[in-house]
């Protein structure tokens, strides 16, 4: 079971490669507010690593390249510039020079946002917990390139299945021990200062109660903060049968469960896992999202790429994933 | 599907995907006829016949055979698809831009090579040839068994042309299949591109649009600005790949939408119309409906513009995740109209059932 979420991570490394390859990705957000210069490269600079040590991953990545699907491109390019401009919106309103910040990345991946924002945030520290296997790779493409150790900081100690500096952590934890996750931060991390917290399609494969355990502890640990989420809902129509069909889908072809889908099937829903310890939580559906807030010269510019051919089918879909914001 | 772990990242991302190498090609060599450099075996366009194919005991055993072989999900030698693929440009090339079909007439939206859910549409909706079959185009792409689906459609037509009609879609174009799967299909199942070649050679005779009784107007996607009336759709050379714009074009590409006039689509061609110019052309040419596919409906047809417009689609859980049911609508004698509903064929442990997942953000 444990294998079948790790392995999660690669369709989403490979997906966002893709969008990159087809130029979904960078988007002029993120290179000019967000700040990402290098976006493209350091990101094929990583996926090319991944080729010697991980054949699995990166085949996933050459498939994902070959398909190309219109409709997994915009979704991985909303997905991606969603998280990116919140740890950016986050980055400037906590930061001033004098005060430290945190940003802990649960169920990380391979995700490499922290490349970005360690380089513009000299206050900034991040946190990157996943899986050992996840971990483990991670730690060893970082530091077999010296772009990537020139902006994390020179490795410490020895041990090659995680990465330790002084303003970057990776680490392995499995975040269904809660106890675990927070040995980490109070060895690692400082309550008193503000901390953005994100979970990226990681609260869908865990169950109902240990979920609730980790944002209501992780939150406490904390004294302020903001907790932002991304994942799938079930959908909550009687006639809905999106949800149900994606957790047979995905238990059939991989074992992979959804335990809470139908659980917190709706934007309302899911908001509520964050209600009892947070003051404030913005929901949206990423649908909600790209159209609201997708300018149009950036739809025509996304429409250019390739042909999308079904609209509705897109509507569906982004329908069922959504964007949570939550402080304290 | 096998993957090669051994091409550098910098070859798989520059991989081509040029939509217009056929085109190119032909072009480059200068002659009139499309297909003069197709490979052997796919000049299904070159030696067209200047008479309609005509059944004999001979290629009737042949198409049955076929057939049956089809009818159990198993995919045709590429000599063999080159054989149907020539009969069938004998059968297609003299049908009309607007082609004529009686009733009673069963009329059919996307498959999408959802190829057990088209038994089940012939389940739902009774056997060809004994029911006349209108299908609006969009046979391949997405679904995993396009090669399967649009080689039995074709099967049929050439064996029974005058039960069953099959109208171009969007899809049926070179340039949209090798980025919606129909071209990797071919290449993993033939282990080459020549039979992508055949079929996308052969779906420029498609005919693109139907008239059911001189009342239905059907075809895939919707109106054009540029064509007022049907006699203006007979006067178009469509033997040709999809164009990107112009009227043919937007027959293949248009939505019905809820503003009135003329709209900007938001699938990058074609326009989305509203019910002002539905009435307007319903009333200029005497129809009493337009039919087309098109869109993900979920109750699998749709009425749109006070019933001058209905959406049908045929694909019941649509790339195997959308949950929607699929429909056909019967069209008898007096115009009567009912529509069957169905859903996905149940295939319980079934061995021809892909292992591919559906794609999901995870």
């Amino acid at each position: 079971m444990d294998r079948a979420i790790q392995q999660t991570d690669y369709d989403a490394f490979s997906c966002k490669i893709c969008a990159i390859s087809k130029m979904y990705l960078p988007s002029s957000k993120e290179l000019e507010f967000c700040g990402m210069r290098g976006f493209s490269e350091l990101h094929m600079a990583y996926a090319q690593q991944l080729k010697g040590l991980n054949r699995r991953a990166y085949g996933k990545v050459q498939t994902a390249i070959r398909q190309g699907q219109p409709l997994m491109n915009y979704g991985t390019y909303l997905r991606t510039l969603i998280v990116d401009i919140e740890c950016k919106s986050f980055l400037e309103n906590a930061a001033n020079e004098n005060s430290k910040i945190q940003i802990l990345n649960l169920g990380c991946g391979s995700d490499l946002r922290m490349l970005f924002f360690l380089n513009q945030y000299p206050q900034l520290t991040w946190i990157d917990l996943d899986f050992a296997e996840s971990v483990s790779l991670k730690a060893k493409i970082l530091k077999k390139n010296e772009q990537f150790r020139n902006t994390l900081g020179e490795p410490q100690g020895a041990d090659d299945t995680e990465y330790i500096s002084d303003r970057y952590l990776l680490k392995s934890c499995n975040l269904n021990h809660t106890q675990k996750v927070l040995d980490i931060l109070l060895e690692s991390s400082v309550p008193e200062v503000p901390t953005l917290v994100i979970t990226e399609c990681v609260l869908c494969y865990m169950d109902l109660s240990q979920s609730q355990a980790l944002i209501d502890n992780v939150v406490s640990f904390y004294e302020t903060g903001t907790w932002v989420s991304y994942d799938p809902i079930g959908g909550n129509e009687a006639d809905d049968r999106f949800g149900a069909i994606m957790q047979a889908n995905l238990w059939e072809s991989r074992q992979l469960e959804l335990p809470t889908l139908m659980f917190f099937n709706s934007v309302e829903k899911y908001a509520q896992r964050f209600e009892d310890e947070t003051k404030h939580t913005q929901i949206e559906t990423v649908w909600q999202y790209y159209i609201q807030q997708i300018p149009q010269e950036e739809k025509n510019r996304l429409k250019s790429l390739q042909f999308l051919d079904e609209i509705e089918e897109l509507k569906l879909i982004l329908s069922h994933y959504v964007h949570s914001k939550s402080s304290w | 599907m096998e993957i090669d772990n051994d091409v550098a990242m910098q070859d798989a991302t520059e991989e081509p995907l040029d939509p217009t190498l056929d085109e190119d090609a032909s072009t480059r060599d200068g002659g009139g006829s499309r297909n003069e450099v197709g490979l052997e075996g796919s000049n299904t366009a070159d030696h067209r016949s200047s008479k309609p194919l005509q059944l004999d005991s001979g290629n009737i055993g042949q198409l049955d055979k076929w057939i049956e072989h089809l009818s159990s999900c198993q995919v045709l030698s590429e000599e063999d698809v080159g054989r149907l693929c020539k009969m069938a440009v004998d059968v297609l090339q003299f049908e009309e831009n607007v082609q004529p079909v009686n009733v009673p007439v069963t009329i059919c939206g996307d498959v999408h090579g959802q190829f057990h859910d088209l038994m089940e549409l012939f389940k739902i909706g009774g056997p060809c040839p004994d029911t006349n079959y209108l299908f609006m185009g969009d046979y391949v792409d997405r679904g995993y068994y396009s090669v399967e689906t649009v080689s039995y459609l074709v099967a049929m037509k050439v064996r029974y042309p005058k039960r069953i009609t099959i109208l171009r879609g969007n899809h049926e174009s070179r340039q949209i299949t090798q980025v919606y799967g129909f071209y990797d299909e071919c290449l993993r199942k033939y282990g080459s591109a020549s039979v992508w070649k055949m079929f996308t050679d052969l779906f420029d005779y498609f005919p693109i649009t139907a008239l059911v009784d001189n009342k239905v107007f059907c075809l895939h996607g919707g109106l054009s600005p540029m064509i007022e009336t049907v006699d203006q759709v007979r006067e178009l050379n469509r033997i040709q790949e999809v164009p990107h714009e112009g009227p043919m074009c937007d027959l293949l590409w248009s939505d019905p939408d809820d503003r009135g006039g003329w709209g900007i689509s938001p699938r990058g061609a074609g326009f989305t119309f509203g019910q002002d110019i539905s009435e307007q052309f319903n009333h200029t040419n005497d129809l009493s409906l337009i039919a087309r596919a098109h869109q993900l409906v979920m109750e699998g047809y749709a009425w749109s513009h006070q019933q001058s417009v209905v959406t049908i689609f045929s694909a019941p859980n649509y790339c195997y995740r959308c949950g929607n049911q699929a429909a056909i609508m019967e069209f008898d004698e007096n115009h009567n109209r009912q529509f069957l509903q169905y859903d996905p064929s149940m295939r319980p442990g079934e061995p021809t059932v892909s292992r591919k997942t559906p794609d999901y953000f995870l």
